[in-house]
C-alpha cells in the first residue's frame, strides 16, 4: 500500500526522481571509479614489479617502498657484493628516471644483460634489444596507447630516443633505457635506485635477507611477497587521503541532492501529509514514508551508478590504455552503503519536519 | 448511556504573534451515539475549530473534552493521533484525496494506517453503498467533485469510526451532487447508526440532520 504510494509519488515527478537518482548514481559511480582507479593503478604497478621475477628488493636505507620517490640512489658496486651473498642467483640494478610525458611514469635505466639474466628476458613483440645509448624499449600497452612503432623517434626528457623494440608488458616499468643513459640524464655515476635480487631457490629468501642485512650500509631489504602486501592504497598515505576526500565529496553530493529533493517534496506535499495526519497517521508512519521514498530513489541511483561505473571504466580504458581500473564487489557494497546512508541522513530532516507539521495548518496549505 | 461527545466550557485561543484570537469561548456540547448533528453559524464563528478539537487535530486551550470516554485535555499529541486513527473519520469541504493514488487506494490507505489490514467485506459494503464500484481504478483528477467526495466519505468510514466529522462536505458541490452526498450521510446514519457531526452553511443540508446547533462568536447559541 505504502509502496504503491511511494512509487506513485516518484513516478509523479519524473524529473525530480531522475535528478535525485542521478546524483546518487554519480556518487556511487565516482566512489567506485576513484577507488577502482587508484587501487587498479597501485596493484598494476605492484604486479609489474613482481613480474620482474626477483625474490628481494634492495633499496637505499630509510627509503619508502614507493619506488621512484626514494632518495639518492645507491652506488652500483653494492651489486657486486650482493652477488657474492650465498644462494644469490642474479642481481639486476635499475635506476629510476621520472617522466611526465603522457602521465607520470617511471623509466627504468637497466643493464640489459643482468636484467635479462634475472628476469628471463624480454619478449619482443617487435624490434629487439638496445643497440645504442639513445635507444628505448617500450612495452606493448604504452606502444598501443601512444601509437608507437619500432624505429620511430620519440621525445622523452628533452631527448630524442629511437624505439629499438616493443616488449611484452609486466616487467617493472613500461619504458626502459640503458643504465648509462639514465645516469647521464640524472647527472650521477654508477648508481642504482634499486637492486632486484633472485635467489637460487625460493627457500633461501630468509637466509639471503639476513645476510644482506649484515652487510655494511643498512640497505633496506624487502621480500617481494611483503612488498606486494604493502602495495595497497591503505598503505599509501597520500592516496588514502585523496580517496577519502573524493568519497567525501561524492557522499556530500548525494546527501545534499537527496536533502533538497525530499525537502521540496514535503513542501509540495504538505496537504497530503495533512491528509495522512487527519487519517491518524503517526509521526513514525510519515517519517517511514519519506525515508522509504529516499531509500527507493537511492536504490535506483545505486543501480544506475553501477552501470555508470562499468561504462566509465570502459571509457577510461579506451581513452587511456595504460591506466587500470579495478571495480571490486566489496567496494560496490561500500559505495552502496555510503549512498544509502547518505540519502537516509539527507531525508531525515525533511522527514522530521513533515512529521511535525501541524495537521490543521497542513490541510489549509495551498 | 454516556454521551459520545461531552464538552464543558471548551475554549480555544489561537496565538498569532502577540495577538490572541479566541475561536471558541466556552462551548458546552453533548452528543449521543447515533445522532446526526448539523452545526451552522456565520463564517469565523469557530465551527471548524470545534470540529478540529473534537477530532483531536488540535488541542483545546482550556475546558474539558470527553470523546468516547477519552479526556483530550490530558492526552499527548501521539495519543490523540492514535485516538483519531481508530475513532474518528474526517470529511472536508475540499475533498482531500491523495492525488497520486486511485480511488481504491485512497480508501484502502485508511485501513492501512489503522493497521488492521484490508477488510474486503467492509470495503465492498461501503463501496456499494456509495455507488463507487465503477470508479475504483480512477485517480482523483478523473473523478467529478461528487465522486471525489463520495470516495472521501468511503475513506472516512471504512474503519468504522465512532464519529464522522464533516466540515462543509457539500460546500464545493452543485445541488444535485450535494443531495447525493447528503443522502449518503443520511443512509450511513440510519443503517450503521453512524454518529455524524456536520458543519454546513446550507439550510437544506442542515435539515437532513436530527439536530441543528447554531454557533456565533465561539459559542453555541441554540441547540
Ligand atoms: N490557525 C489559525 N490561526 C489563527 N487563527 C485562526 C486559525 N484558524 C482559525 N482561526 C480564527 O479562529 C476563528 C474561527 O475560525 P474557524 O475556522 O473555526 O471558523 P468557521 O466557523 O469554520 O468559519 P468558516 O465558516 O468560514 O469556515 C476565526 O476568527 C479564524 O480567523
Ligand atoms: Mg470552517
Amino acid at each position: 500500500m505504502v509502496n504503491r504510494m511511494i512509487i506513485s509519488n516518484i513516478l509523479h515527478r519524473p524529473v525530480r526522481t531522475a535528478v535525485s537518482a542521478l546524483a546518487v548514481a554519480i556518487e556511487v559511480g565516482m566512489v567506485m571509479l576513484v577507488v577502482g582507479l587508484t587501487h587498479g593503478m597501485v596493484h598494476e604497478n605492484a604486479r609489474r614489479v613482481e613480474g620482474v621475477g626477483a625474490d628481494l628488493l634492495i633499496q637505499p636505507p630509510n627509503s619508502s617502498f614507493l619506488f621512484g620517490l626514494s632518495q639518492a640512489p645507491m652506488p652500483l658496486k653494492i651489486g657486486d657484493r650482493l652477488a657474492q651473498v650465498p644462494h644469490v642467483l642474479a642481481v639486476a640494478p635499475a635506476l629510476f628516471v621520472l617522466n611526465s610525458v603522457g602521465g607520470i611514469n617511471v623509466i627504468y635505466g637497466i643493464d640489459l644483460q643482468s636484467f635479462t639474466r634475472l628476469s628471463g628476458g624480454f619478449v619482443y613483440h617487435a624490434g629487439g634489444p638496445f643497440t645504442g645509448p639513445m635507444d628505448i624499449l617500450v612495452d606493448d600497452i604504452y606502444a598501443k596507447a601512444n601509437r608507437i612503432k619500432v624505429g620511430q623517434q620519440i621525445n622523452m626528457l628533452n631527448h630524442q630516443f629511437r624505439v629499438a623494440g616493443i616488449v611484452e608488458h609486466g616487467k617493472g616499468a613500461r619504458l626502459f633505457i640503458p643504465l648509462a643513459t639514465a645516469e647521464d640524464l640524472l647527472g650521477v655515476q654508477d648508481r642504482a635506485s634499486i637492486f632486484y635480487v633472485k635467489c637460487t631457490e625460493p627457500g633461501y629468501v630468509e637466509s639471503v635477507t639476513e645476510a644482506i642485512h649484515d652487510l655494511p650500509g643498512k640497505y633496506q631489504v624487502l621480500p617481494i611477497k611483503e612488498y606486494m602486501s604493502l602495495m595497497t592504497s591503505n598503505n599509501l598515505p597520500g592516496l588514502d587521503a585523496f580517496i577519502t576526500a573524493m568519497i567525501g565529496i561524492a557522499v556530500a553530493i548525494g546527501f545534499l541532492v537527496i536533502f533538497l529533493s525530499m525537502y521540496t517534496t514535503i513542501t509540495e506535499r504538505t496537504r497530503e501529509i495533512g491528509i495522512l495526519k487527519s487519517l491518524g497517521a503517526s509521526k513514525g508512519y510519515i517519517i517511514a514514508i519519506i525515508l522509504r521514498e529516499a531509500g527507493l530513489l537511492s536504490v535506483v541511483g545505486i543501480l544506475a551508478g553501477y552501470g555508470g561505473a562499468a561504462v566509465g571504466r570502459k571509457a577510461i580504458l579506451a581513452a587511456f590504455p595504460t591506466l587500470s581500473v579495478e571495480l571490486t564487489f566489496l567496494w560496490a557494497l561500500y559505495a552502496a552503503s555510503l549512498a544509502l546512508l547518505g540519502s537516509l541522513l539527507g531525508a531525515f530532516y525533511p522527514a522530521l519536519r513533515a512529521a511535525q507539521l501541524d495537521p490543521v495548518d497542513a490541510l489549509a496549505y495551498e | 448511556m454516556d454521551p459520545i461527545i461531552a464538552t464543558r466550557d471548551l475554549r480555544k485561543v489561537y496565538r498569532l504573534g502577540r495577538v490572541e484570537v479566541p475561536a471558541l469561548r466556552g462551548v458546552d456540547l453533548t452528543v449521543q451515539e447515533g445522532e446526526f448533528v448539523a452545526v451552522v453559524g456565520p463564517s469565523g464563528c469557530g465551527k471548524s475549530t470545534l470540529l478540529h478539537v473534537l477530532g483531536g487535530l488540535t488541542s483545546p486551550s482550556t475546558g474539558s473534552v470527553l470523546v468516547d470516554g477519552n479526556d483530550f485535555t490530558r492526552m499527548s499529541d501521539a495519543d490523540r493521533t492514535r485516538f483519531r486513527r481508530h475513532k474518528i473519520g474526517f470529511v472536508f469541504q475540499r475533498f482531500n484525496l491523495l492525488p497520486t493514488l486511485t480511488a481504491q487506494q485512497n480508501i484502502a490507505i485508511a485501513q492501512h494506517i489503522q493497521g488492521n489490514g484490508f477488510n474486503p467485506h467492509r470495503f465492498q459494503a461501503i463501496v456499494e453503498m456509495l455507488g463507487l464500484q465503477e470508479k475504483l481504478k480512477r485517480r482523483p483528477y478523473a473523478l467529478s467533485g461528487g465522486e471525489q467526495q463520495r470516495v472521501a466519505i468511503a475513506r472516512a468510514v471504512i474503519c468504522e469510526p465512532k464519529i464522522l466529522l464533516a466540515d462543509e462536505p457539500t460546500g464545493n458541490l452543485d445541488s444535485e451532487n450535494s443531495q447525493v452526498v447528503l443522502n449518503m450521510m443520511r443512509t450511513l446514519n440510519r443503517t450503521f447508526r453512524q454518529t455524524i457531526l456536520m458543519i454546513t452553511h446550507n439550510p437544506e443540508a442542515a435539515a437532513v440532520a436530527d439536530r441543528i446547533i447554531r454557533m456565533r462568536d465561539g459559542r453555541i447559541i441554540s441547540d
